[in-house]
């Protein structure tokens, strides 16, 4: 039996390693000859038909490649794309998110593209948009928009109960408990003042850890946000779903898991809410009422700004594409021509590309050009650090410990020493 | 002689070349499910077993690590959670079961009108059970604002989120499990069959109370059914995955209340690249069930009657 493992682990390795060795040039000519690309991504269905019209239009100017797209749900999406490279049968083109990106880059699954600068142009991109997409300085991915975290504002709930727009240019997470108290209070907690945040999200811890003049990892990529600072976040949190600020523990769960459009701000059941700047278009849509981006409490008082651009998503090339320069060729046409981004607009983000976010602006509905110029006056820091190689599932873990806070099953403190711990290890484990 | 007892002994004196035949007619049949066997499902059982022993991030290529993977679950906190929430699940949700399916399929062995529609409405949900579909149903009706919180509005008590409090998310996984009784029930029915007639006759013509004829005649002589069925059922709730892959949207929340075995495997397998060591859990797993299995089969010679 332990002659036949060998033999079946040998198999198992160098089938492996044949795998890794297959690797074709990314600068060469392109082919004449039919090519079949596959492009998997992630989305709504709004975006799976904006996405399909973009590979028409691909398709007519390159009528010997053909492009194949496989769109999944977020949810489904990374499981699936773990096993497809598993069984060495990645899509071409990925899209790929910060939270992953580390851990695929790092195990060789991407290409680098700059070795496909020939067929890729970057020059319209800001350098330190390109540096998200980097991973030990070579450029895995192309980031694809740009969002920045924000409060969102119900400003017909807020007026229908008298209380007066806050100023966001000074207020502090105080102000935003009080002022949520009060419209609780106004509406006989029918309409919360706040909407529950924690859950799902790795945006508002890093804010709060930025804000505190910590972060949530350092340079290595060990997890180095202090336990005080965490057990205040939670501290908060806890506080304003037990004041009746924001809903109580089960429903703040239940609509985590819902998605956006069972969210409090999407349904008016809660006026302030935190989200991307980006998704003001759809809580608009799915609500119905004047929505308002407003920046974030605490910037004005913190040690350091919270605020900073997240790219919203990336383009990343398989390491194992049979056809890396059509791919490259392919993820330009995405990245930089301007009937592409007449069709997409702002669907992915506020155009990481410079030239393409100046050409659609006046295209704009109002809402995308509110998200647009909340990018434009915020005041931002240093993009954080991209999530570790072992780290993508913090937002799992985070929401996790959040319930185990929520239910009263774990004090702050408790929680903080927990999850430190649990990402750590994640982290030490890959 | 019960007509089990019968059909053994028919068999039992069948000779020579019937018999040889009855085989051959069973292996054809069995050919599908032995191809299945042997080109789908050996395949990476074999690799499973190989994998338990490697670091494997489904990327790069498997390392061996030797036991580290066993030894590693001895300090696995949310495996232990995990092997909480399972045990609890097997050992409510399937006693629980079993009794419902006894007790209906005593009602409808009673011979009523419209018998069949009765067994398959109740045979129904068996075959729903386990669907996607169900779950979302469930996810549902359980819900902050579903069907039980609003029937319980109408008696004037306040439901709560069932799913979405760790208190009670388990639960309805165990109500949803029960209610798909309707396999075990189609067996006890078959069973109870199985029962003649007189001796519940000659029981009454002296005097047996129906609780005593249930005691003294039923259940011994059920006993082997109940034997198949809590072996079957045990396993099965040991695998169940889809229920709280659906319900908890994949994590096994609130706060890991409901994190299935296999749930967390899955999690380990698929969302933090830890194939080596979720390999390693599934072996774990069968381990636990066939040890689950041996003691049930060993308990066995104290509580089940074969009559013959």
């Amino acid at each position: 039996m332990r002659r036949l493992g060998a033999i079946l682990l040998a198999t198992a390795l160098t089938a492996g390693l044949a795998a890794c060795g297959g690797e074709s040039d990314a600068g060469q000519e392109l082919s004449d000859k039919p090519v079949t690309l596959r492009f998997t991504w992630w989305g709504s269905d709004a975006r799976h038909q904006r996405t399909q019209q973009v590979i028409d239009l691909f398709q007519k100017e390159h009528p010997n490649i053909t492009v194949k797209g496989e769109f999944k749900e977020w949810n489904g999406y990374w499981e699936s794309l773990a096993t497809t490279v598993a069984a060495n049968d990645a899509p071409d083109i990925i899209q790929m998110d910060e939270l992953y990106l580390a851990s695929y880059a790092e195990r060789g699954a991407l290409l680098d593209l700059g070795t496909a600068a020939k067929h890729l142009k970057t020059a319209d991109f800001d350098a330190n948009a390109l540096d998200t997409g980097k991973v030990d300085r070579k450029q895995y991915a192309l980031p694809v928009g740009l969002a920045a975290y924000s409060i969102v504002v119900n400003a017909d709930l807020l007026a229908q109960y008298g209380v007066p727009l806050p100023d966001d240019s000074a207020w502090t997470w105080d102000d935003l408990k009080r002022i949520g108290g009060e419209i609780s209070k106004a509406s006989g907690g029918k309409v919360t003042g706040v909407q529950s945040w924690g859950f799902n999200d790795a945006g508002g811890l890093n804010i709060w850890a930025r804000q505190a003049g910590a972060s949530l990892y350092d340079e290595k990529g060990n997890v180095t946000i202090p336990p005080a600072v965490l057990a205040n976040y939670w501290t908060y949190l806890a506080d304003m779903a037990k004041t009746g600020v924001a809903p109580p523990p089960s429903v703040t769960v239940e609509r985590a898991s819902a998605g956006l459009d069972q969210s409090g701000t999407a349904t008016n059941a809660s006026v302030f809410g935190t989200w991307w700047n980006t998704q003001l278009t759809s809580l608009t849509a799915a609500s119905g009422k004047k929505l308002q981006l407003l920046k974030l409490p605490g910037e004005a008082t913190a040690k350091s700004p919270g605020a900073y651009y997240k790219p919203s998503m990336f383009w990343s090339i398989s390491s194992r594409s049979k056809h890396p320069a059509e791919a490259a060729v392919f993820v330009d046409f995405l990245a930089n021509n301007e009937a592409a981004a007449n069709v997409l607009l702002t669907d992915r983000g506020v155009p990481a590309n410079n030239k393409i976010r100046t050409a659609i602006t006046p295209k704009l509905a109002e809402t995308d050009k509110a998200a647009v110029a909340y990018l434009d006056t915020l005041k931002v820091g240093a993009a954080p650090r991209v999530t570790p190689n072992g780290a993508s599932n913090i937002e799992a873990i985070l929401k996790r410990h959040t319930e185990e806070v929520l239910f009263g099953r774990a004090t702050p403190e408790q929680a903080a020493a927990a999850f430190i711990k649990e990402l750590q290890a994640e982290i030490d484990g890959a | 002689m019960s007509a089990l007892g019968e059909l053994r002994h028919i068999r039992g004196s069948t000779r020579g070349s019937p018999r040889k035949r009855d085989n051959r007619a069973a292996l054809v049949f069995l050919l599908p499910w032995f191809g299945g066997l042997f080109f789908i499902t050996l395949g990476p059982v074999v690799a499973s077993l190989v994998l338990g022993f490697t670091d494997y991030n489904l990327i790069q290529p498997p390392e061996f690590n030797g036991v580290d993977n066993f030894t590693r679950v001895l300090s696995d906190e949310r495996l232990h959670q995990a092997l909480r929430v399972t045990f609890t699940y097997v050992v409510v949700s399937v006693p629980v079961q079993l009794a419902c399916a006894l007790g209906l399929a005593m009602l409808l062995d009673r011979g009523m009108r419209g018998m069949a529609f009765y067994r398959s409405a109740f045979y129904l949900p068996s075959l729903l059970g386990s669907s996607v579909a169900i779950a979302v149903l469930w996810r549902q009706i359980f819900g902050a604002d579903g069907l039980v919180n609003r029937l319980l509005a109408v008696v004037g008590i306040e439901g709560r989120g069932w799913i979405s409090d760790p208190g009670t998310a388990l639960s309805t996984l165990i109500v949803l499990n029960v209610w798909t009784f309707g396999a075990p029930m189609i067996i006890f029915l078959a069973g109870l069959r199985q029962i003649p007639v007189m001796y519940y006759e000659a029981a009454a013509t002296d005097g047996a109370s129906r609780w005593t004829q249930f005691w003294r005649i039923t259940l011994p002589l059920l006993s082997p059914i109940i034997f198949f069925n809590l072996v079957l059922q045990i396993i099965h709730a040991f695998q169940s995955f889809t229920q709280a892959f659906v319900v908890s949207g994949g994590t096994g929340g609130p706060s890991d209340s409901t994190l299935f075995y296999t749930l967390y495997l899955y999690q380990r397998g698929f969302n933090s690249f830890d194939m080596g060591y979720a390999s390693a859990l599934a072996w774990l797993l069968l381990m636990i069930i066939a040890a689950f299995t041996a003691v049930n089969f060993w308990a066995a010679k104290y509580w089940v009657f074969y009559d013959d």
